[in-house]
């Protein structure tokens, strides 16, 4: 979206549009009520001194029996205008200091950011009080005063939103290429905070409109015979127990033309806020959302997928067309598996195939507005779809345990670890606190943490990564699990602290038979791991074969792609490597037939037209495609071809 | 006077901490440098530690976190002090022309105003008076006003007491009140539920944001006292006349801190922690109230802080339209009289208030979140 | 083509009790027209070698030398580096266009359309068609992203170029694509490339050189098949069995204490050879090497080398 769009659908928005049509009547009334009324707010009225509300008079007269209603009109200018120019000065002051770190340098620059951080501690009013002190009462003493106790905040929010700009690869590239710092600055930082800082300074001008009324209420601002609303106001309210309108009225002028700007202003940082969060992929689902049972197998789909009828006897969990919709987008398509005592099965795609999201549904942890569709979700014989949520904590509690991606986030961060683990025995073990924290440190000692006493007590943060995710697979075993769901559990970690984990997923699962539902983009996490592989595209499982065989057994044509795209030890250096054209497949967009096909070197009008089903191969894979019998040629000639064009 | 200047302030701090986050999301936990090793685990323990290089003594000392962080704390609090005072001292010099013929008017005869000067030491070099006036203030002494003849020190001790309880009432008030209220919208409102109810919370908390204290004091006053006749207009009698003051200086900030509540406790829900909390099957309100609720409010803290030393200077406003014998009608009569020496000790007074404030804003984030400590900031 | 020397180079962090060395004498060398392949863990100072070759991150002692001089401070730049992140390397406001036209050297194409021609003539180098310039980042899939970045490194006419994790933040689907053009550009252009990455498989594909870095030190380099096959340091043995795909691992061969050991702390380093703590064949192992924890082990001059006392290796006799 340009920004001319972002900003244009600001007013798009009821509260956007109501912020810029009263910011624009206070604005026009601000230049004509002077010109239309000035004369009736300073006419003189002896007989009508301070007279309450009347008809004539809609909020009453002052002292001198001038209009009251006419004078709040008329004060619109003096009101606006100065805090206009307060503004002003304040934004000047504070984008001079707030960009000044970037163009000192680092060492002067920490001196101003240290000077502006000492000067944001103290209040504004603070501020504005003291500068008044020195610029004396008055309306060309309330401007500066007003204007430099905005500056510092104004000068911290440029500093920061300028350093993060700063940081940002795109600058560190400028400079390598020559580019100076003045023209970084012009040409890159300020083109990029330029928005939020504008956003901040509507809001900054509707803080310094109150603020001005602030002071002038006090009797430092505006100074007579010159009125604005806050003397108005500060007039008022001496006699408010005879005529309350003198008073609520310039109150309620201020509050308007406060709220306008300051409307305005969140109605623009909605708009220019969340611009990083449509760019940065899916909301993630974590809420608990009621699982619909799907009553007959839905029409909809076209293709019934079969599940293996080979293994249901002593299947752990059996998962029957399963999908995952968030309002119309669908990222999981009907998937099916079975998954027998303790075993092994990875689940391998690229990001956005679904792998995760399939996970979360089987582990209940889809948020609304996530829904779960299933033909049949049965775990350890239990159907998930259909046991009242009551009974389900223990059962999931105990018998399932999950892995997380990050385990940098995957813990309470201000909780110690043991107390995490410990949490769990106490609430579905019916221990006891010490007992739960005993059980917790034999948890860690038995995933090979060293010191697990000591290490029980301190905080995550003070865990590696790799230490963190064996925690983290110690929390899993606080019950008597059956089923591990790990999801990329070692995406996020080094080589070599990755097979320290994996081995540990080995251990366990050999030590008290337990499958492993193990998810990864990395196929050769999967080979270390699992007995058999599942490869997702697009919301499907495409193809399932036993990992002996994915070398060379593979017949989907997108699982040979992955295997070539990736280079290994054993890769010919002097052969390009696979290449798969185009975009990973959109969820919001899907095709009629093969989700494959754009990218596929096989793909025919049939493909494009009919979604081929998953369907046994008879020698105990699964495979989704029309042409599975058939390779490519060895080394595609694409390969220059790419995704670019 | 929080909410005029508030906007900025909140968003400059929420920006702050997201690159503070990336910050410590970069740094590499440490691990194991303990030197004393578990009684139950020594075979494990021993070998990795034993030869990291490690520093005894004093350097161990300030190896304990919470050391370096009353350390780093405290020097921040004397820079800012030092500030403070010398701003407060400058203040005086910064005034164009000559602040005591400002004071005592243009009719005042030249002896007195030049005997005035010299009495306030006003015609020693520039530095002997900043010495002095420091001097002077680590003996308790803030001078003596123009007008009244007494010392300052005695000014603030008696208007002091009157300001301190309205702000820490109104502090108590804001905080009690935003924090459940903020949370309790953030559970119900969460992952898009209940839009009407969003609506409704959002708009009038940005209403009550927006509008100064000193206006919802004017409409208390005129709904409470004028229409209803319930409560006292003005003046400090009574228990009764304590509630529209610090209804009037809490709201605006409560408002705003409950929003900020509200957005963290949803930016909280959507964390990896609250996925594995119910991963761990843990009953709705263990999960709010333990794991969601402390990370929300330490966030809430370091975005919020600065609006509670924001309410110490509000004071300065509420007080002027109930006539509350505080330092805030003092401050204002005694800018417009000229009073100087009051102004200055007064600012001084109010800037110590809010610096404290901080600190306790600080101290507490610090019990919060173990990590806070080890942040450099 | 020129050849880039890192001499003795350290790179330092932060002051005081935060103070931390993440490179620490590193000599290293980039030969003319080839590719050196630089692996190692995330914290192992990669990217600040990087970024202080570059001039982004001062050096706190040591030289870097290109073709045995110091690099020029302004002017043209003639290192240039391509980033981990393609969303965070292009200015979102910018066209693609301009950020090429950015980095070519002013005064090296005169006039506006020259220019042009030339953001054409790079952008077609990386495979991407000319009409692209007009675009925003935004419209660009994470894929084309890294070729611009790429296009904007070559636009500064550079004898060297540092390609910085390049593929790691790229789906899998993708990442080839990367890695071939990168090979291609090198046969055409005979770059000098330091190509940096944690994946052993990627630095074999593209790199004639390997250089294996550990806590902030160069533990092993040397020509990449003779480092492949015949590892040498302990560490880089432990990455190459890390990245051997298929079958279970043997985690078993060496002892628990190994195996669980915790990563370093940068901020503490241990002492003696910095992976003492975690070697299979150090301190642990063989109580009798305290060798290990109290002396550096230093690279000796071979064109194969490694830092460790107890270079393991059948072909060298020296070792025991
Ligand atoms: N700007 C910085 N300030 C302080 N420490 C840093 C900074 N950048 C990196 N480090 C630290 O320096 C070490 C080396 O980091 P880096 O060069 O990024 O390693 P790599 O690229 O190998 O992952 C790490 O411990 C890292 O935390
Ligand atoms: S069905 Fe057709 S398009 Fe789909 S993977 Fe098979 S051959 Fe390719
Ligand atoms: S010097 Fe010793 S500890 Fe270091 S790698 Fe060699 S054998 Fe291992
Ligand atoms: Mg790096």
């Amino acid at each position: 979206m340009t920004s001319r769009a972002r900003w244009a659908g600001v007013l798009r928005t009821p509260v956007g549009a109501a912020a810029a049509v009263l910011l624009g009547a206070v604005l026009l009334l601000a230049v004509l009520a002077p010109l239309l009324w000035g004369g009736r707010a300073d006419e003189v009225d002896t007989a009508h001194i301070l007279a309450p509300a009347s008809a004539e008079h809609w909020a009453g007269t002052d002292n001198l029996g001038r209009d009251i209603f006419f004078r709040v009109l008329v004060a619109t200018r003096t009101s606006v205008r100065l805090a206009l120019l307060a503004t002003a000065v304040g934004v000047a002051v504070g984008l001079l200091l707030g960009t000044l770190p970037l163009l000192l340098g680092p060492r002067l620059g920490r001196l101003v950011t240290a000077a502006v951080n000492i000067a944001v501690a103290f209040p504004g009013l603070l501020l504005a009080l003291s500068f008044a002190v020195i610029f004396g009462a008055g309306a060309s003493g309330a401007v500066p005063a007003i204007g430099l106790a905005i500056a510092p905040a104004f000068a911290r929010l440029t500093q920061t939103l300028a350093a993060s700009v700063a940081g940002r690869d795109f600058v560190a590239a400028a400079r390598i290429a020559g580019v100076g710092r003045v023209r970084v600055l012009l040409r890159h930082v300020l083109p990029n905070i330029a928005e939020p800082l504008l956003v901040n300074a509507t809001m900054a001008a509707g803080g310094s409109l109150l603020a001005f009324a602030g002071l002038s209420f006090l009797g430092l601002g505006v100074q007579a015979p010159d009125y604005d609303w806050g003397r108005l106001l500060g007039e008022g309210l001496n006699g408010i127990y005879l005529n309350p309108a003198a008073a609520l009225v310039p109150g309620v002028a201020v509050v308007l033309a406060g709220l306008a700007f300051n409307l305005v202003g969140e109605a623009a940082a909605k708009a220019v806020g969340p611009r990083t969060a449509t760019a940065g992929g899916r909301k993630r689902a974590t809420d608990d959302a009621r699982p619909t049972p799907t009553p007959t197998p839905t029409p909809t789909t076209a293709v019934p997928v079969r599940p293996q009828q080979s293994a249901q006897a002593d299947a752990l969990l059996i998962v029957e067309d399963l999908k995952v919709s968030f309002g119309p987008v669908t990222p999981v398509r009907g998937v099916g598996f079975t998954l027998g005592r303790g075993e092994a099965v990875g689940i391998v795609g690229e990001s956005g195939s679904g792998k995760s999201l399939t996970a979360l549904a089987v582990a209940q942890l889809i948020e609304r507005p996530g829904r779960i569709e299933a033909r049949r979700l049965e775990l350890l014989g239990d159907d998930l779809l259909r046991t009242p949520p009551r009974a389900r904590p223990r059962l999931l509690g105990t018998s399932l345990a999950m892995v997380f991606q990050d385990p940098m986030t995957s813990f309470n961060p201000v909780q110690r670890v043991g107390r995490q683990l410990a949490e769990v025995a106490e609430q579905h073990l019916g221990h006891r606190r010490g007992p739960a924290l005993a059980r917790a440190v034999d948890r860690l000692r038995a995933v090979r943490i060293p010191g697990a006493a000591r290490r029980a007590r301190q905080f995550p943060h003070e865990f590696s990564g790799g230490m963190r995710q064996r925690a983290m697979i110690g929390m899993g075993l606080m019950g008597e699990p059956k089923l591990i769901i790990a999801d990329e559990p070692t995406t996020a970690l080094d080589v070599t602290v990755q097979r320290q984990v994996l081995a540990l997923l080995a251990d366990v699962r050999a030590a008290d038979d337990v499958a492993v539902l193990l998810i990864s983009h990395d196929l050769g996490v999967v080979e270390q791991v699992c007995d058999r592989v599942l490869v997702m595209y697009a919301g499907r499982i495409v193809e399932d074969l036993p990992v002996a065989r994915l070398r060379d057994g593979a017949r989907h044509p997108y699982t040979r792609a992955l295997l070539g795209a990736v280079p290994d030890l054993a890769t010919d250096r002097d052969q390009p490597l696979v290449v798969i054209p185009g975009r990973p497949a959109d969820p919001a967009a899907p095709t009629p037939g093969c989700a494959f096909a754009p990218r596929c070197p096989l793909a025919d009008d049939h493909c494009k037209r009919a979604d081929p089903a998953l369907i046994e191969d008879g020698s105990g894979g699964r495979v989704a495609c029309w042409h599975a019998e058939q390779r490519p040629e060895p080394a595609p000639a694409a390969a220059t071809e790419g995704e670019g064009r | 006077m929080a909410p005029p200047f508030s906007p900025a302030v909140v968003r400059a701090d929420r920006v702050d901490r997201v690159a503070l986050c990336g910050r410590t999301k970069t740094g590499r936990a440490a691990g194991g440098q303990d030197l004393i090793t578990e009684p139950d685990d020594v075979t494990e323990a021993m070998p990795v530690t034993s030869t990291t290089a490690s520093a005894p003594g004093f350097a161990h000392l300030l190896g304990n976190p919470w050391l370096r962080f009353a350390a780093r704390r405290l020097g921040r609090l004397l820079v800012s002090v030092w500030v403070l005072v010398t701003g407060a001292f400058l203040m005086i010099h910064l005034i164009p022309g000559d602040p005591v013929r400002a004071a005592l008017g243009n009719t005042a005869p030249v002896e007195l105003v030049e005997a005035r000067r010299e009495a306030l030491g006003l015609n020693d070099p520039l530095w002997q008076q900043y010495a002095d006036y420091l001097r002077h203030l680590v003996g308790g002494d803030f001078g003596t006003s123009m007008l009244s003849g007494l010392p300052v020190s005695e000014v603030i001790g008696d208007r002091l007491p009157a300001t301190a309880e309205l702000a820490v009432l109104a502090f108590a008030l804001a905080v009690l009140a935003s924090i459940p209220l903020g949370l309790a919208m953030a559970v119900l409102t969460r992952g898009g539920r209940r839009k009407p109810v969003e609506l409704a919370f959002t708009s009038g908390s940005v209403l009550l944001a927006v509008v100064p204290e000193f206006l919802v004091a004017v409409g208390l006053v005129y709904v409470f006292s004028v229409e209803l006749g319930w409560a006292p207009v003005a003046m400090r009698q009574g228990p009764s006349s304590y509630v529209l003051p610090v209804l009037a200086l809490a709201v605006g900030p409560a408002s705003i801190l409950a929003r900020i509540v509200r957005v963290e406790t949803l930016a909280v829900l959507q964390a990896e922690y609250i996925r594995t909390a119910r991963a761990k099957r843990l009953p709705d309100r263990r999960v709010y109230l333990r794991h969601a609720l402390p990370n929300a409010l330490t966030a809430t803290i370091t975005v919020g802080g600065l609006l509670l030393g924001g309410m110490v200077a509000g004071t300065v406003l509420a007080e002027n339209v109930f006539a509350w014998p505080g330092l805030g009608s003092t401050i204002v009569g005694s800018i417009l009289a000229k009073d100087y020496p009051v102004v200055q000790g007064v600012v001084l007074v109010y800037g110590l208030g809010v610096l404290l404030v901080n600190l306790v804003v600080d101290v507490a984030l610090a019990l919060l979140d173990p990590r806070s400590t080890i942040r450099e900031s | 083509m020129s050849e880039l020397t890192f001499e003795d180079v350290t790179v330092r962090y932060g002051s005081g009790r935060r103070e931390m060395t993440a490179v620490d004498r590193v000599h290293l060398t980039v030969p003319s027209g080839a590719v050196v392949g630089l692996v190692g863990e995330s914290g192992s100072g990669k990217s600040t070698l990087a970024r202080a070759a570059v001039g982004l991150t001062p050096v706190a002692g040591g030289r870097i030398l290109l073709d045995g001089r110091p690099l020029p401070r302004g002017g043209r730049r003639p290192l240039q580096m391509v980033f981990q992140d393609p969303y965070s390397s292009l200015d979102p406001r910018m066209t693609i266009g301009s950020s090429i036209a950015e980095a070519i050297p002013r005064g090296a194409v005169p006039g506006a359309a020259a220019r042009r021609d030339e953001v054409a003539r790079l952008l077609d180098l990386v495979d991407l068609p000319a009409d692209r310039a007009g675009c925003h980042p935004a419209e660009l899939s994470g894929g084309q992203r890294q070729r611009v970045a790429l296009a904007r490194a070559l636009a500064g006419r550079p004898d060297v170029v540092i390609a910085d994790e390049i593929t790691s933040a790229l789906d899998v689907s993708i990442q080839g694509t990367v890695l071939n053009l990168v090979r291609d550009l090198h046969r055409e252009l005979r770059l000098s490339m330091l190509f940096i990455t944690h994946d052993l498989a990627v630095v074999r594909y593209v790199s004639d050189y390997i250089a294996v870095m550990y806590l902030g030190r160069i533990v092993e380099y040397g020509p990449a098949e003779s480092v492949l096959a015949d590892p040498r340091h302990p560490y880089t043995g432990e990455l190459l069995a890390a990245a051997r795909r298929g079958g279970p691992q043997a985690a078993d061969t060496v002892p628990a204490s190994v195996a669980d050991a915790e990563p370093a702390d940068p901020h503490h380093p241990p002492t003696g050879c910095r992976f003492h703590p975690r070697c299979p064949v150090g301190p642990l192992v063989h109580p009798d090497r305290t060798v290990c924890r109290d002396t550096a082990p230093t690279g000796d001059g071979r064109p194969h080398r490694a830092a460790c006392h107890f270079v393991s290796s059948a072909a060298d006799p020296a070792a025991a």
